[in-house]
C-alpha cells in the first residue's frame, strides 16, 4: 500500500495524498501559473525540493539556521484584538501593548499600527488620535513602526464616498460614467493618502504600509503608486506595497503607471511599477483556490513569487497566512501547513522576507 | 463565406468586443442561410466563454466584459428575428442573486449576473450586503427557479447555510434550486448545507444552470 501523506486543502480541510498525488498536483499548479503569468514553471529541482517539504514528517517545519528572514505584520495589532469574525483571536489589549507583544514575545521584525477600520479613509478624521497613539508606541517600542492601512477606493464609491458606484453603473453600461467615477476616487484617495502619510511621518512614524493594494482593482493601486512617489520625494518614511491578490483587476482598465497598463499585471510585473515608484519592500500575493489542494496551490505560488524575486530590485515580503501565498483559507491557518509555505517561500522562491 | 468562417468570426466579434461586427456577421448568416441556433451557440457562445475565460487570467477587464455581452445581446437579438417563432430562445429560468447579508463584495457576483443574463436567464441581482429574508422575498415575488448567493468571507458564508434554513421555513426550498459561489465556498461546503449546484466562477455557473434547464 502506498504511503500517504496529511496534508490541506485550499480550504484547510485535512487530506492525504500519496508522494505521486501530490507531485501530480504539483505540476499541475505551476503549469497554471507559468501559463497564466508567462513565466516558467518550477524547475524539478524545485519541485524535488518542494516534494521534500510536504513530505516532512514534522508537524513544523522551518529553515536551516542562518537562512531565517525577516518578519514582518500587516493588519496591526487587530492580529490579537479583533475576534475570530475579524481573522483575530480576541483578546483584549491596547494597541501599544499589541504592538509590544508582537515585538517582545513574538519577536516581529517590524511591527505596524492600524485602525480599526484599517483603511486610509476613515482614519482622516481621527488623525490626531491616530498621532498621539503612534507617538506613545514610538515611545515604548525599538522595532521598526509601520502605519498600516489599506487604500480601498471602494469607500469613495456610494453609498460611503462621492462618487457614483463602477459595480452599479457598469451593468448599466454606464462605461464613461464608471471610468470617471473611478478617476476622481483616484485623486481623492491620493491626496488623502498623502495627508494622513505625512501626518504620521510628522509624529516619527519609520514608515508606511499601503496593504491590499488593487483590492478595489486599477484604479485602487494607481491611487497607491502616485501617493508613494510623493512621500518618497517628500519625507523619510519608508514604503511597503502590499498587494490585495495575484493580478490587478481591471475594473478601470485603461489606467497607466509610467506608460504600463496597471490592470492584469501579475506580481513579477507589479513589482516594477512598485519600484519605479520608489517603494522599499513589495509585498506580492498569490490567491489560495480552495477547491484545490495546498500543493496545487502552493507549487503555484511559488511560480509566482519566484518569477517576481528574479526581476526585484527591492525586498520581496510575501504576503502569507490566511487565504494568501498557498495557505488555506482559514481565519487561523494550520501550522503544519504555514510553516510549510513559508519554507518553500524562502529555499524556493528566495524571498525576502514573510 | 463558409459556416466554420462565420461562426469564427462571430467568437472573435465577442472577444473583440465590437457590436457592429456582431451583428454584422449575425446579417451576414442569415443571408448565407445558416442556422441561427448554431450560430448561437458555436460562435457567439463560444466568444463568450473566452471572453470569461480571459477575464478569469486577467487578459480582459471589467468594461471589455460589459461591451462583449453587449454585442453578444445585439447579435442574438438579430439572429433571434430570423428564427421560426416556436424556435426562439425561451427565457431559460428566472434566477434571484444576492451577496449575503455583511459581505460587500459584489464584482464577482455582478459577473455571474451579467453572463447569466447573456445566455438568457432572467435575473434579479439584490446586490451585496443582503439580508436572509430579502433572498426568500424576492425568490416568492418572482417566483424563482434558483435562488444563487455569494460570500468572500468565512464569517459570512454561514449566512448560506442560514438561506437554506430561511428557504425551508417558507416552504420554498422544494420550489427552487439554491446555488452558492464566492473565493471561500466549495464543493464539499455546498453539499454539506445542502445546496443544489456550486459553481467556481461565472462560466461555470452559466455551464451548470444550462445543463440543469436543458
Amino acid at each position: 500500500m502506498l504511503k500517504k501523506y496529511l496534508t490541506r486543502m485550499g480550504d484547510g480541510e485535512r487530506v492525504e495524498m500519496t508522494a505521486d498525488e501530490i507531485r501530480r498536483d504539483f505540476e499541475l499548479g505551476t503549469n497554471d501559473a507559468a501559463d497564466r503569468g508567462k513565466i516558467a514553471p518550477l524547475t524539478q529541482d524545485d519541485l524535488d525540493r518542494l516534494l521534500e517539504i510536504f513530505t516532512n514528517p514534522n508537524k513544523v517545519v522551518s529553515v536551516e539556521p542562518g537562512n531565517e528572514v525577516p518578519l514582518t505584520h500587516d493588519i496591526g495589532t487587530l492580529r490579537l484584538m479583533g475576534d475570530q469574525g475579524n481573522s483575530g483571536v480576541g483578546i483584549p489589549l491596547s494597541r501599544v501593548q499589541g504592538i509590544q507583544v508582537h515585538e517582545r514575545a513574538f519577536a516581529c521584525d517590524t511591527m505596524e499600527l492600524g485602525h480599526i477600520d484599517y483603511s486610509f479613509k476613515p482614519v482622516k478624521p481621527v488623525i490626531a488620535m491616530e498621532q498621539q497613539e503612534l507617538e506613545n508606541a514610538l515611545l515604548s517600542t525599538i522595532v521598526p513602526l509601520f502605519y498600516g492601512a489599506m487604500p480601498n477606493l471602494g469607500l469613495y464609491y456610494s453609498p460611503d464616498g462621492p462618487f457614483g458606484n463602477p459595480s452599479d453603473l457598469l451593468p448599466m453600461g454606464k462605461i464613461q460614467e464608471a471610468r470617471e467615477a473611478q478617476e476622481g476616487a483616484v485623486e481623492h484617495a491620493t491626496r488623502d493618502m498623502i495627508y494622513i502619510a505625512e501626518k504620521l511621518a510628522a509624529v516619527g512614524a519609520d514608515g508606511i504600509n499601503f496593504d491590499t493594494t488593487g483590492a478595489a482593482g486599477d484604479t485602487d493601486m494607481k491611487a497607491t503608486l502616485h501617493a508613494v512617489e510623493y512621500l518618497k520625494a517628500n519625507t523619510n518614511l519608508a514604503v511597503e506595497v502590499g498587494m490585495a491578490g495575484e493580478f490587478v483587476l481591471g475594473m478601470h482598465g485603461g489606467l497607466e503607471y509610467d506608460g504600463v497598463r496597471i490592470a492584469g499585471l501579475y506580481p513579477h510585473q507589479q513589482v516594477k511599477l512598485v519600484e519605479k515608484a520608489g517603494a522599499d519592500i513589495f509585498g506580492p500575493v498569490v490567491n489560495t483556490n480552495t477547491s484545490k489542494s495546498m500543493a496545487w496551490n502552493l507549487a503555484r505560488a511559488v511560480t509566482f513569487i519566484k518569477a517576481c524575486t528574479e526581476v526585484a530590485n527591492i525586498p520581496i515580503h510575501v504576503n502569507m497566512g490566511m487565504g494568501v501565498g498557498g495557505s488555506p483559507v482559514f481565519e487561523t491557518p494550520p501550522v503544519d501547513s504555514v510553516t510549510r509555505a513559508s519554507k518553500a517561500m524562502v529555499e524556493i522562491a528566495k524571498v525576502d522576507g514573510l | 463565406m463558409s459556416r466554420e468562417e462565420l461562426i469564427e468570426q462571430a467568437a472573435q466579434s465577442i472577444v473583440e468586443a465590437n457590436k457592429d461586427l456582431a451583428v454584422e456577421i449575425a446579417n451576414k448568416a442569415i443571408a448565407e442561410g445558416i442556422d441561427p441556433v448554431d450560430m448561437i451557440n458555436n460562435g457567439y457562445s463560444e466568444g463568450m466563454a473566452r471572453c470569461g475565460d480571459r477575464f478569469d487570467r486577467g487578459e480582459m477587464f471589467l468594461p471589455e466584459l460589459i461591451v462583449a455581452s453587449d454585442a453578444m445581446v445585439a447579435a442574438i437579438s438579430v439572429l433571434e428575428e430570423a428564427m421560426p417563432a416556436e424556435n426562439r430562445a425561451e427565457k431559460l429560468g428566472t434566477v434571484v442573486l444576492g451577496t449575503i447579508e455583511g459581505d460587500v463584495h459584489d464584482i464577482g457576483k455582478g459577473i455571474v449576473a451579467t453572463m447569466l443574463r447573456v445566455y438568457g436567464f432572467e435575473v434579479h441581482d439584490l446586490g451585496r450586503d443582503v439580508p436572509i429574508s430579502s433572498f426568500v422575498a424576492k425568490a416568492k415575488e418572482v417566483n424563482a427557479d434558483i435562488v444563487g448567493s455569494s460570500a468572500l468571507m468565512t464569517t459570512t458564508q454561514v449566512g448560506q447555510k442560514a438561506l437554506e434554513e430561511a428557504l425551508k421555513n417558507a416552504c420554498l426550498r422544494d420550489k427552487v434550486k439554491t446555488m452558492v459561489g464566492g473565493a471561500v465556498v466549495t464543493q464539499r461546503w455546498a453539499d454539506k448545507i445542502g445546496s443544489d449546484l456550486y459553481a467556481e466562477n461565472a462560466s461555470e455557473a452559466v455551464i451548470k444552470l444550462k445543463e440543469l434547464f436543458s
